[in-house]
């Protein structure tokens, strides 16, 4: 039978005794195998420390010392042994006892190379899985910022913006391609410097740190943007595979922003073209009109302005708003503009005009749940026929009387059979009289009653006139207090009295759906 | 957040006492200071706290811009002790807390009157002409190492708590306590404690300080001990007989007399 002393010397576990400054004082042959040392004095008086790699050698004294010295025993901490073939994993267990005032730890070790690998793997896995929820809550993130702007600015920003508040960087700064010259660039300090020719091929790490990442859609160069890490020393360094990521969504982004531009601009100057002929000239009346887009998106709405002639002494008016914004909307106004001028015609009643509008909406499913106030002026005796499809008002300002709404004539939107009829009613403008026609984008809601936003418009324009406003001047002043997000557009009438070289002015017949009032020729002979 | 809840605040000893504050290192929380608090607590008001993410610290506490580099923490300290004292402080910090004692007096000199720096290192990582221990790929090491103690986690560091005569039995509140206690959050201190370069800042600090060294400590080596004492404009460096980078744990009374004889001494 062996003695205690060889139990111990032989046991199949690692096992060290060491003193009160963990130097060796005993080892077992365990352990000795495990080092590939012959003896046990080759270790005797080294520091268990010095036997660690540094990774354990720092975790021993930043962790299990103390542990030790207040509890008395550590177990079950992972460590590493030093070997001439590498590292062995351990698995360490100590205790730290008193002996006649000698304070020793005594160690235990398994070996723990099949239980490391494992738990490498567990952990390799565990991160794997922590890093890839992070990267792809950080790319929803991106998504949605990017989602909530259309133009290239806001494009730029965001990316600028989430590139520090998502990706982790300290500084970011984006260059964007354009249709000729060098990349412009966008945010960003000067040490943050321009993408080299390699650089705009693929994503790349700098020296310092700094991650440059092409943004490419189908081979094409959009853009580069460019993170630099932050500076603390706690920071994680910029993950390449998250930021390539997060290039592509840059990429589409900036596609969508530029193609958005072009449909912007097509849009808008198609709007312009198409509103550039409306204003008839005729020395019996001023007529001005004010067109201003939105800011809400950059998109040009559907609103237009017209007049025309349908008789020599006749003057058509139209003001409308077609549902929708963008270059779809903006077609379908030209469509039904011109939809307009085709379907009136010398002594064809308002209201059938609109008839033919229906129709032609009807047809060709343009135009549906437009609104429009449709007019026409008698330049000669200044009688004017008006009917409203789903349209606010016009607002008509007398030369000598408080101004007020015209809210007879009303019916639904182009398009929509309601129960109301078709209807137009007529009022006979004194020389001097201006009537104004508008969208509603002119009107000032917020949360209220459309009467008090109506009340309002009157009042501005009742005190530009006073302050001396007229024709552009005046509907600037109206203009610039519209709200600021949708369009706006005024179409501004002055009827200045019949033209001494004219003949005899036509009749002006109340049409049957006169909901009655006083009529024009009586109140006020032409 | 009320500081002392942040930071789990706790004082000890006579209310009318000089105020004595202590702040543990990497690796532990406000028990490190067991053998060494209870000591001055006869004559000084003890303030012991916990580092964020340390310890018993609000799990609201950490937050990883703020703590990103060591600054956040030294805010930390700042608030704590406005908040427990009207007058100027002794501060004592142990490990990486040497260095944010340094930096909080730098910033904020009226607060402190004495500084007790125990293995403090303004560099862990090797430099041109600097000793600091390590190399660069050892500190990696380092994270990996504690990525390989991931598992075993909190079962290491719970006794820590729960061997603590000093504080009330936590009971079922202590495995909350260490789930909270992210391993992500020590790997993040660790990269804040091993990875900083704060040499330039020894000369901004006007406060008296005491630079305790172990005569071997494999963290903070006896050279850097000299260099910091040489950097710092006034401070005292003792050489203690212990061994290991906490003598606060192991040799708490070669500790306690160097302080008491520096902190008692005629040097005002």
């Amino acid at each position: 039978m062996t003695s205690r002393a060889e139990r111990w010397a032989l046991a199949p576990v690692a096992l060290l005794l060491l003193d009160a400054e963990v130097r060796v004082l005993d080892a077992n042959h365990e352990f000795l195998r495990m080092i590939e040392v012959p003896d046990v004095e080759a270790v005797a008086g080294r520091r268990l420390a010095d036997l660690l790699t540094v990774g354990g050698r720092i975790y021993w004294e930043t962790h299990v010392s103390p542990l030790l010295h207040i509890e008395g025993r550590v177990d079950e901490v992972a460590v590493e042994l030093r070997t001439p073939h590498g590292r062995e994993p351990v698995l360490l267990t100590a205790t730290e006892r008193e002996v006649r005032g000698e304070r020793l730890v005594e160690v235990a070790m398994l070996s723990a190379r099949e239980r490391s690998r494992f738990e490498q793997e567990l952990v390799g896995a565990r991160r794997a899985a922590e890093d890839a929820e992070r990267r792809v809550r950080l790319l929803h993130g991106i998504a949605a910022d990017l989602a909530s702007v259309a133009g290239l600015d806001g494009v730029v920003w965001v990316l600028l913006r989430t590139a520090v508040t998502l990706l982790g960087a300290g500084d970011a700064a984006l260059w964007t391609a354009q249709e000729s010259g060098p990349l412009r660039r966008w945010g960003g300090a000067e040490a943050l410097a321009a993408p080299t020719i390699d650089e705009l091929t693929e994503p790349a790490v700098r020296e310092d740190g700094t991650v440059v990442v092409p943004l490419r859609t189908a081979g094409a160069l959009l853009g580069v943007l460019a993170l630099a890490p932050r500076r603390a020393a706690g920071a994680d360094p910029l993950d390449l595979g998250t930021a390539a990521a997060a290039g592509q969504l840059a990429a589409l982004a900036l596609a969508r922003a530029t193609t958005h531009e072009q449909s912007v601009s097509v849009a808008s100057e198609l709007q312009g073209a198409m509103l550039s002929d409306g204003i008839v000239d005729d020395p019996a009346v001023e007529i001005s009109a004010r067109y201003r887009p939105g800011v809400h998106d950059l998109q040009v709405g559907g609103d237009w302005y017209d007049t025309f002639r349908v008789a020599p002494d006749v003057v058509a008016l139209s003001v409308g708003d077609v549902v929708g914004r963008g270059l779809k909307a903006a077609t379908s106004m030209g469509q039904l503009r011109t939809a307009v001028r085709a379907a009136s015609d010398t002594g064809l009643p308002p209201e059938e005009v609109l008839g033919r509008l229906d129709r032609f909406v009807d047809r060709t499913g343009t135009g549906f749940m437009a609104s429009l106030v449709y007019a026409e002026l008698d330049l000669g005796r200044g009688a004017l026929r008006y009917t409203c499809a789903g349209h606010l008002p016009p607002l008509l300002v007398p030369a000598d009387g408080d101004s007020h709404y015209l809210w007879e004539a009303r019916s639904t939107p182009l398009g929509v059979r309601g129960t109301t009829p078709r209807v137009a009613d007529t009022v006979a403008l004194a020389p001097g009289d201006l009537l104004l026609l508008f969208t509603d984008g002119v009107v000032e809601r917020r949360d209220r009653p459309l009467g008090l936003a109506l009340d309002e418009l009157a009042e501005i324009v009742t005190n530009a006139l006073e302050a001396g406003l007229d024709g552009e001047d005046l509907l600037a002043a109206v203009v610039a207090r519209a709200p600021q997000d949708d369009d706006a557009c005024l179409l501004a009438v002055r009827w200045l009295g019949p033209r001494t070289t004219d003949g005899p002015a036509p009749a002006v017949e109340p049409t049957a759906g006169s909901a009655g009032g006083p009529s024009a020729d009586e109140e006020r002979p032409g | 957040m009320e500081v002392r809840e942040r930071n789990n605040v706790r004082t000890m000893g006579p209310e009318d006492g000089p105020t004595m504050v202590f702040a543990h290192g990497f690796g532990g929380d406000q028990s490190m200071w067991r053998y060494v608090a209870p000591v001055f607590a006869t004559d000084h008001r003890v303030v012991l706290f916990d580092h964020s993410g340390c310890g018993a610290s609000h799990p609201t506490a950490y937050d990883p811009d703020r703590h990103a580099d060591l600054s956040g923490y030294v805010a930390d300290v700042v608030e704590i002790v406005e908040a427990v004292a009207d007058d100027p402080v002794t501060l004592v910090g142990h490990s990486v807390s040497a260095m944010i004692a340094l930096l909080a007096a730098a910033e904020r000199p009226d607060l402190f009157d004495r500084l007790v720096l125990v293995g403090p290192s303004p560099r862990y990582i090797d430099d041109d002409g600097y000793h600091g221990g390590f190399t660069a790929a050892e500190i990696d090491e380092l994270l990996e190492t504690m990525d390989a103690n991931y598992l075993g986690w909190t079962q290491a560091m719970a006794p820590v708590i729960v061997g603590n005569p000093d504080r009330p039995a936590l009971g079922d509140e202590l495995a909350e306590v260490f789930r909270r206690n992210d391993p992500a959050v020590a790997r993040k201190f660790a990269r804040v404690t091993f990875l900083g370069d704060n040499r330039a800042d020894l000369v901004r600090v006007r406060t008296p300080c005491l630079v305790v060294q172990s005569r071997v400590d494999v963290i903070a080596p006896l050279e850097v001990g000299h260099f910091v004492h040489e950097h710092l404009p006034d401070s005292d460096l003792v050489v203690i007989d212990s061994v290991g980078h906490c003598p606060n744990l192991s040799h708490p009374a070669l500790l306690v007399a160097a302080m008491r004889d520096w902190l008692g001494g005629d040097r005002w």
